[in-house]
């Protein structure tokens, strides 16, 4: 595999549906009512229901281990929650090269809403070689 | 019309001071063990809950997954008097090993920090968890840290 700094991972859009969060909060046993009642959501002064952070980061591991495939492996991955995400809007996922030393890749990868506003930034490191 | 004097409501400085300190006294012991077996069905619901396709989580877990297996944070009922809402910060994965179909995996949590800081629409209150992952054979597979925060 040749990686290089500056080098962009090929972009991930997500398309998150209310369905979606409810499928996810099953799934991770997250059943934080914020993420599937609108009700709720409001009255903790939220716009709509929103995104688990965990959702999102899960989202950009998908995006690193779609670039990785079997080239290498993940070996610390961090992500800040900046911003809020709610369902009915795409998700944009992206990720650049920062620093290459040997086989140790490290990524900054990222979040954004519609409006190109970054709600997730974060970093991953990464092993070549099986 | 009379105005009775209740007691100091949540979210006053006295109150707030004191789930801090009741959360900071919690500080770096570790929660009860939880134990669960990694799954094909359950790794299945999870990656198509997140529209992962990807067929090597046919054999092996995605990089989240183990946040599905054990909570991720201990149940901190005084938190709950702070604030309106939990909000997550930020979540940190450090992979040792990796986590395969079939693995028994323990997850041991701890709350590693608590701190307050202001903010533009008032305090909020960080607790910081760190989970460590083991496998059935006593290996650490992965460690992971995550910042609550109460708003």
């Amino acid at each position: 595999m040749n990686v290089k700094v500056g080098q962009e991972l090929p972009e991930l859009v997500k398309h998150p549906t209310t369905r979606q969060l409810v499928q996810y909060a099953g799934a991770q046993g997250d059943f934080y009512e914020i993420h599937y009642d609108q009700a709720y959501a409001r009255s903790v002064a939220l716009p709509d229901v929103i995104l688990h952070g965990l959702l999102k980061a899960a989202f950009l591991g998908q995006l690193i281990t779609d670039w990785l495939g079997e080239s290498g492996t993940l070996r610390t991955f961090e992500v800040s929650y900046r911003g809020i995400d709610m369902p009915g809007h795409p998700y944009r996922c992206r990720g650049r090269v920062t620093r290459v030393d040997g086989e140790q890749v490290d990524l900054e990868v990222w979040g954004e809403d519609d409006a190109g506003k970054q709600t997730t930034s974060g970093s991953a490191t990464v092993q070549l070689g099986s | 019309m009379s105005i009775q004097k209740g007691p100091t409501t949540s979210g006053s400085p006295a109150t707030a001071t004191s789930v801090v300190e009741r959360l900071r006294a919690r500080i770096g012991v570790d929660g009860p063990p939880i134990s669960a077996r990694v799954e094909a069905g359950h790794v299945k619901r999870f990656v198509e809950a997140v529209g992962d396709p990807n067929p090597r989580w046919s054999k092996e877990a995605p990089p989240t997954f183990l946040v599905a297996l054990a909570p991720v944070s201990l149940h901190l009922a005084e938190a709950e008097e702070y604030g309106k809402g939990w909000l997550n910060g930020g979540n940190r994965f450090e992979y040792l090993a990796p986590v395969l179909i079939g693995d028994r995996i323990t997850a041991t949590g701890r709350v590693a920090d608590v701190y307050e800081k202001s903010g533009s629409t008032g305090n909020l209150l960080f607790i910081i968890f760190e989970t460590d992952y083991v496998n059935q054979r006593g290996e650490l597979v992965a460690r992971l840290r995550g910042t609550a925060i109460r708003r």
